[in-house]
């Protein structure tokens, strides 16, 4: 892998080269050696290279990340050991239907974020997989006879649907399925960002706004299309056609760099349940200032591999670390040398002076030859 | 004009009004975001507020593995931004100050934004506008630089009396504190 890695101008120019030959394949078996081309298709084809693309090294230097390093390792160490299958593909499964599909976490949000999430979700990825599909030529529809579709991916042959049975219909209507409910989810969520307040505060409009419009712009140039080759008799299709293509190569070409790129990277939660939970909400590893159980060895290992990464020295000085210590026990920490007493420096004594006045603070208790005259030590030198 | 938040811990009479008032800031979800605690509880009833650093180069944001901690122009420390914590904590064990709070039901982060919609403006925070005893300040960063000047010539009245002969005796024992 190295040497074949010296060979590229970086990690992420390497992977690149590997996505776009694995594309290109894919495209070449898909499509009967390029005999099913839709070259309607072609601007739409050129951006989804780019996005692959700008995918491969946004996500190669995301991973690069020390944190993002240390986790991905020990997902693939989790992965990799025969003892933590079970729990593996538990961690997988659940992560799968809880945080993917039906998103509980952010139901629990608020069901309006929740409700508008999963649209805005859904849609896009729905509209996604189509796009990429049929534009890469992964899958076409063939006419077998007058009143029968055959859909065939990766040039195999699959199930065939009447003409006009229902099935035909939600493939042929797919976009516009996902179409609208990107439409019913991108309304509600501008909805929310026009009034609700806090979420003013901290929003950027080229990088949360931005993505909204876009995403709207593309979702009602599409519907535009059906609406006009349904209702209007095809007026305006091919301007329309180009404008709809102009949004989503802007799209495209944004997605990989922009706000939806979590999109890929969500998945890592399922790293939660599977690096660091044997079971789920159950913390293991006990803090050694107050014994109180914190977190699990794992995670406190791979906390302090990231730290030590980035030249982070969280080291006491007793030799122990401070992500030894329970979030509860470093504020105290934090405190007690800050009121300069340290670890061991016996209880706190209030602040004595010169004069008697009682001053705000905490102090170490004096030793008792503080008390003693002056220069009692000295006159016996 | 550079504004500072400025926390005497002494000065906290465990009143608690600044969680309260944390509460109320906009954002927050009624959660607070920061702490009084008792320094030993079976010494005396002595507390003390704790907040956010805001660190220039935070661990927090280094340990997440979603890139999900932003820093914004100012040098404010954000919470984990919604749609990149993956819920894994690793910020919370990451931080040396034990700052970030962990909400399990929505499976996210959250932590002290100085209440960034506030002090962005140059407005106090919550907590330090309701502080009654000025545990917490929301000060100008010369006001500051006069207090903990002001606490370091009071560290050379507590010091050791001098003795004949001997000035060095003069060097303070609570020289530490806020010195720089």
């Amino acid at each position: 892998m190295s040497q074949l890695e010296k060979s590229f101008y970086s990690k992420s120019s390497m992977y690149s080269f590997i996505v776009v030959v694995i594309l290109f394949m894919s495209m070449w078996i898909g499509t009967g050696q390029f005999s099913h081309m839709d070259w309607m298709l072609f601007g739409y084809m050129v951006s989804s290279f780019i996005f692959f693309i700008g995918m491969t090294v946004r996500l190669t230097s995301w991973i690069m990340r020390p944190a993002t390093h240390e986790v991905i390792k020990r997902s693939i160490q989790k992965m990799k050991s025969k003892n933590s299958q079970k729990r593996n593909g538990k961690a997988i499964f659940k992560t799968l239907i809880d945080n993917i599909i039906l998103q509980k976490y952010i139901f629990k949000r608020g069901v309006y974020r929740g409700i508008q999430h999963w649209l805005i979700a859904w849609g896009c990825i729905g509209s996604l997989a189509i796009t990429f599909g049929l534009t890469l030529g992964w899958m076409h529809f063939k006419l077998v006879d007058a009143s029968t579709y055959q859909m065939v991916v990766f040039n195999i042959p699959t199930i065939q649907m009447a003409a006009d049975g229902w099935l035909a219909q939600m493939f042929f209507e797919g976009l516009n399925i996902t179409a609208s409910m990107l439409l019913i989810g991108l309304a509600m969520a501008i909805i929310r960002r026009i009034r609700d307040k806090d979420l003013k505060v901290t929003q950027r409009a080229e990088f949360d706004l931005f993505p909204l419009y876009l995403l709207l712009a593309v979702t009602l140039t599409g519907l535009f299309l059906t609406v006009s080759y349904k209702l209007l008799g095809g007026w305006m299709h091919p301007q329309l056609a180009l404008i709809h293509q102009i949004t989503v190569v802007v799209f495209l070409v944004y997605f990989p760099f922009g706000k939806l790129v979590h999109l890929p990277m969500r998945p890592m939660a399922v790293s939660v349940p599977m690096n660091y939970q044997e079971t789920p909400g159950v913390d293991t590893r006990d803090c050694s200032g107050c014994g109180e159980l914190y977190s699990n060895d794992e995670q406190i290992e791979d906390v302090k591999a990231i730290l030590g990464a980035q030249a982070f020295d969280l080291k006491n000085d007793e030799g122990d670390w401070l992500a030894d210590y329970c979030p509860a026990c470093r504020r105290k920490l934090r405190v007690m040398s800050q009121l300069n007493l340290p670890k061991g420096a016996g209880k706190a004594a209030p602040v004595q002076t010169n004069n008697g006045i009682h001053m705000p603070g905490f102090g170490r208790k004096r030793s008792e030859d503080f008390y003693q005259p002056a220069h009692s030590g000295k006159e016996e030198l | 004009m550079r504004k500072v938040m400025y926390l005497e811990f002494e000065r906290c009479i465990g009143c608690r009004a600044c969680q309260a008032a944390c509460r109320e800031c906009g954002g927050h979800d009624a959660k607070e975001r920061n702490y009084v605690e008792y320094v030993d509880f079976f010494e005396n009833r002595q507390t003390y507020p704790m907040l956010c650093m805001q660190c220039k180069d935070p661990a927090c944001a280094r340990v997440c593995p979603a890139n999900a901690i932003q820093i914004t122009e100012e040098g404010v420390v954000l919470s984990a931004m919604e749609e990149k914590c993956i819920g894994c904590r690793n910020c919370t064990f990451g931080c040396p100050f034990g700052i970030p709070k962990f909400d399990f039901e929505e499976n996210k982060m959250y932590k002290c934004d100085m209440c960034y919609d506030r002090t962005q403006h140059e407005i106090a925070p919550m907590c330090a506008s309701v502080c009654p005893s000025d545990a917490i300040r929301f000060i100008d960063h010369d006001e500051m630089m006069d207090l903990r000047r002001r606490r370091t010539q009071m560290n050379l009245i507590e010091g050791k009396k001098p003795s004949e002969n001997n000035k060095w005796d003069y060097v303070p024992e609570f020289f530490g504190v806020y010195s720089d």
